[in-house]
């Protein structure tokens, strides 16, 4: 009979001992552990990481975009959904040429140190990234210079025009950093830069939130700069953002109570949320496309243009686009809705033009391989469906596909080498502007993969040097309709979908706008009043 | 068998052919080690694909000076050959290089991985033992009438769930529906890590004295655990069954019971002690297989361990990282089978004698 006693004794002896000495430990025992909520000021926002680093000269993802705005001022900046650049850290003058852009600093601005925001801070954080070339931001700042006028005045050149320039130093990645701090732990303007240990655990900006921590595979915590004196204080005391790489883990802790936030849901999943919360569903920047390639030792029975109208005008595209959910449009050419010179309309089906142009282009009815990644959906777009429906669609117009998908990982090499005959792929913009839409033209980068060098076209080779040489927004914004309209008729390149981007939220909180640079803007999130 | 293992243990020649034993199975050991280093290491290489293409994305692997830097920070630039001995260099003084998606040391990123893994494995290996032993006894016991049938069942039923399908339900019915457990990841928020002792939270919050991380963590490790136990528990269930039958068959269980010793002191006095030899082979393997099989558990509930890293290694073609990972793997299973084999050697001498 002792032993039992003995033992129930030991047990009591340890659960006592454990409850006091929660007193002591770590986390209070009043210490929210649901989740928190707004009532103690905190945000929790799920997201499927792509974070790699919190220096933001090095950064180059999507989830390091969304948390280093919030950290990081820049030069101009991106509102809402509108993608034309505005006034943040400074304001801009270009020259009527558009190779110089004179940015004056609103010299009030203070870091999170209390010092003040100067140009030569400018000039350190621009000349870091141009530097650094094992960065992977460092191709933003090709061909741009970097000179300080006054300790309020920079100023930027570039050869060449460059109307894209404000929409360029709207990146995250271009932040202004504290010099002095950074320097002082290791920071420079060259390969010697070994500052990232540094800005990894700390803050040197000046932002409306300070870097509390930061755990690449779990969560980044953001807390309230008390510094900070910009147009958006933090309305949060602490940002919690949690790497939660399943969708339906993130519809359930949204639905739970344990996150405020989901950001990575498909159309399907926002469309079954119900009372209690918000969703911002919009069409994306992304465009998911056809690549028929006119290289004829690549792809003998596609090199035709012809063979290329013929899909074109063979595809259902309401067909197609039941595949992508809530949010998700009709691509209406290579550059997406919310972008300068996108068109209105994009192809309909015309099964006879389809027959005409394919008997045309010599096609004998030889089977055409798609290629595809099948592990990467965009937007919660899967591919293998889609690529399905396309080649249902084209055998109906008399074209045999096989399918061929691959991950990612072994099937990129193929597509950027320009050894792919027919294939799916998608395209994003590196920062807000159409000028990120003209590497689908002839002899650019995309177009290459396409086998569809400058000579191939020169009238649309022509639209790009005049949308990307333009020198007012006017002219720009013609000259790209013009591209878009022209590759709508003649290029290698089908668009199929923008998918939708769906951002849910529970009604506790407001401003939930999606942004094309870094999807869900932070500094914009507060308690619904 | 009690017979022959008692004086073996008492003497000097026996202690002294334990130890030659033990030698001898971890010289093995380093050898198979190397082997899994060197197979992990040239799958890798044979994959298609350009890592640093991978890596540096559209944007930065058009920048001639950033694939450069790249490839030569990631000794890339160099051969195959040059490469592996450079790897095994390394390997030697504990380090396995740098992951090229995280930008770290892979033994860093492992370290944290790891005992994430561990942790829930741990957990789950000790709960479906004492689960299976009571289940697969009990279905022994009754073999043929409607307690093993339905055991039977069950366990082929568990055999049979989709994990990945079985974490989803579980989390939405325990979290959503019932608000029984809290939601995904280690720890909720709010919660501070503790100081890392063994990277184990539930342990490291005991011995920080912190009672509230203590529950947190123990909350969020319930349904994991719960998931991974289901086809562990089944395995096991299914083969302490069979194991258990053919000791209820054996001699000294029959003479246990016609001497009329109680139904649990001939279970667990002579029934479970006779198979315990192959019980302990398979939980070692399913051990292991708990340990380097969590992909999609760790998916669903935002679990950042061993199987998470694989699969962002493996998607992001950071060969070091996967390589890296195959040495854990490859380590766990043989230490589990060193520990196994010792265990036999102490168990059974004629092991360690054969």
């Amino acid at each position: 009979m002792a032993r039992p006693h003995t033992r129930a004794a030991a047990a009591l002896v340890a659960v006592s001992a454990l409850a006091l000495a929660g007193c002591s430990g770590g986390n209070s025992a009043n210490t929210d552990a649901d989740g928190g909520d707004s009532a103690s000021g905190t945000l929790v926002v799920d997201t499927a990481f792509s974070l790699e680093t919190g220096d933001p000269g090095r950064n180059y993802v999507p989830t390091g975009n969304m948390v280093l705005h919030a950290v990081y001022d820049t030069l101009l900046t991106l509102e809402g959904d509108d993608t034309t650049p505005q006034p943040a850290l400074a304001t801009m003058e270009q020259n009527d040429d558009a190779t110089e852009f004179t940015f004056t600093l609103d010299e009030d601005r203070v870091f999170s140190d209390g010092s003040p925001v100067t140009a030569d801070d400018v000039v350190f954080s621009l000349e870091r990234v141009a530097g650094m070339t094992d960065s992977k931001a460092n191709f933003l700042m090709a061909g741009i210079t970097v000179e300080k006028v006054d300790d309020a005045t920079v100023v930027l050149k570039t050869e060449k025009p460059s109307l894209q320039l404000p929409a360029i130093v709207t990146n995250p990645s271009l932040s202004i950093l504290n010099a002095e701090e950074v320097e002082a732990n290791g920071g420079a303007t060259d390969t010697a830069d070994a500052a990232q240990t540094f800005l990894d655990g700390a803050s040197a900006g000046s932002g409306p939130y300070l870097l509390d921590s930061l755990d690449l595979t779990t969560q980044v915590v953001l807390v309230e700069n008390p510094e900070y004196n910009g147009p958006t204080p933090a309305a949060y005391d602490k940002i919690v953002v949690r790497n939660v790489t399943e969708s339906a883990t993130q519809l359930i802790n949204l639905k739970g109570g344990d996150s405020h936030i989901a950001v990575d849901l498909n159309g399907d999943q926002v469309e079954g949320l119900g009372d209690g919360f918000t969703v911002d569903s919009v069409p994306s920047a992304e465009t998911i496309f056809l690549l028929i390639n006119q290289n004829a030792e690549v792809g003998p029975a596609t090199a035709s243009p012809k063979f290329a109208e013929a899909v074109r005008y063979a595809l259902d595209y309401d067909k197609i686009l039941e595949l992508a959910g809530a949010g998700a449009e009709q691509a209406t050419g290579v550059i997406p809705p919310m972008f300068a010179g996108a068109l209105a309309d994009g192809a309909d089906q015309d099964l006879d033009r389809a027959q005409a142009a394919l008997a045309e282009s010599g096609y004998a009815g030889e089977t055409v391989k798609l290629q595809f990644p099948n592990d990467n959906p965009v937007g919660g777009v899967e591919f293998t469906p889609v690529a399905e429906r396309v080649q249902d669609q084209l055998k109906a117009a008399g074209i045999n596909v096989e399918l061929a998908p691959a991950p990612f990982a072994t099937e990129i090499d193929p597509y950027v080498n320009g050894t792919e005959a027919f294939s799916m792929w998608y395209w994003g913009p590196d920062y807000a502007d159409s000028s990120s839409f003209l590497p689908f033209g002839p002899g650019e980068k995309v177009g290459l993969r396409a086998g569809w060098d400058a000579a191939a076209s020169a009238d649309i080779a022509a639209l790009v040097d005049a949308a990307r040489n333009a020198t007012s927004v006017e002219e720009r914004t013609e000259a790209f309709r013009a591209y878009a309209t022209a590759m709508q008729q003649s290029g290698p390149f089908v668009p199929l979908i923008v998918p939708g981007n769906n951002i849910a939220a529970d009604d506790t909180v407001s401003g939930l706008t999606y942004n094309p640079t870094w999807t869900l803007d932070l500094t914009a999130l507060s308690p619904t009043q | 068998m009690t017979t022959s293992t008692t004086p073996a243990r008492r003497t000097g020649a026996g202690r002294h052919t334990l130890a030659r034993y033990l030698v001898r199975r971890a010289g093995t050991s380093v050898i198979l080690l190397l082997g899994v280093v060197l197979v992990t290491f040239l799958l890798t290489v044979l994959v298609p694909g350009d890592p640093v293409r991978a890596a540096l994305g559209e944007g930065a692997s058009s920048n001639p000076a950033t694939v450069a830097a790249y490839e030569e920070k990631y000794g890339l630039n160099k051969s195959v050959p040059e490469r592996f001995v450079l790897y095994l260099g390394n390997l030697l003084q504990g380090d396995l290089g740098t992951s090229i998606t995280t930008g770290r040391p892979v033994v860093d990123d492992l370290a944290k991985a790891v005992p994430a893994t561990g942790e829930v494995a741990f957990y789950a290996i000790i709960l479906s033992l004492a689960v299976a032993i009571v289940l697969g006894t009990l279905a022994a016991y009754r073999r043929g009438k409607a307690t093993d049938q339905v055991v039977r069942v069950v366990s082929l039923v568990g055999l049979s769930i989709p994990t990945f399908w079985m974490a989803i339900l579980a989390y939405n019915f325990f979290f959503l529906e019932l608000g029984w457990v809290r939601g995904s990841g280690r720890l909720s928020p709010t919660i501070t890590p503790p100081p890392r002792v063994t990277g184990f939270h539930t342990i490291d919050f005991l011995l920080n004295g912190d009672s509230v991380g203590f529950f947190d963590a123990v909350s969020h490790l319930a349904l994991p655990v719960f998931v991974l136990s289901l086809f562990t528990i089944a395995l096991l269930t299914r083969f302490i069954r069979t194991s258990v039958l053919e000791v209820l068959d054996a001699d000294y269980a029959r003479a246990a019971r016609a001497k009329g010793l109680s139904g649990p002191r001939v279970v667990f006095g002579y029934v479970l002690r006779g198979a315990a030899l192959p019980i302990l082979t398979m939980v070692g393997i399913a051990f292991g297989t708990l340990l380097s099989g969590t992909v999609l558990v760790e998916a669903v509930f935002a679990w950042p361990g061993l199987g998470t890293y694989a699969y962002n290694a493996a998607k992001g073609l950071d060969l070091l990282a996967v390589t890296g990972v195959g040495l854990v793997v490859g380590v766990i299973y043989l230490v589990i089978n060193l520990v196994i084999d010792i265990l036999y050697g102490a168990l059974d001498p004629r092991v360690r004698l054969s």
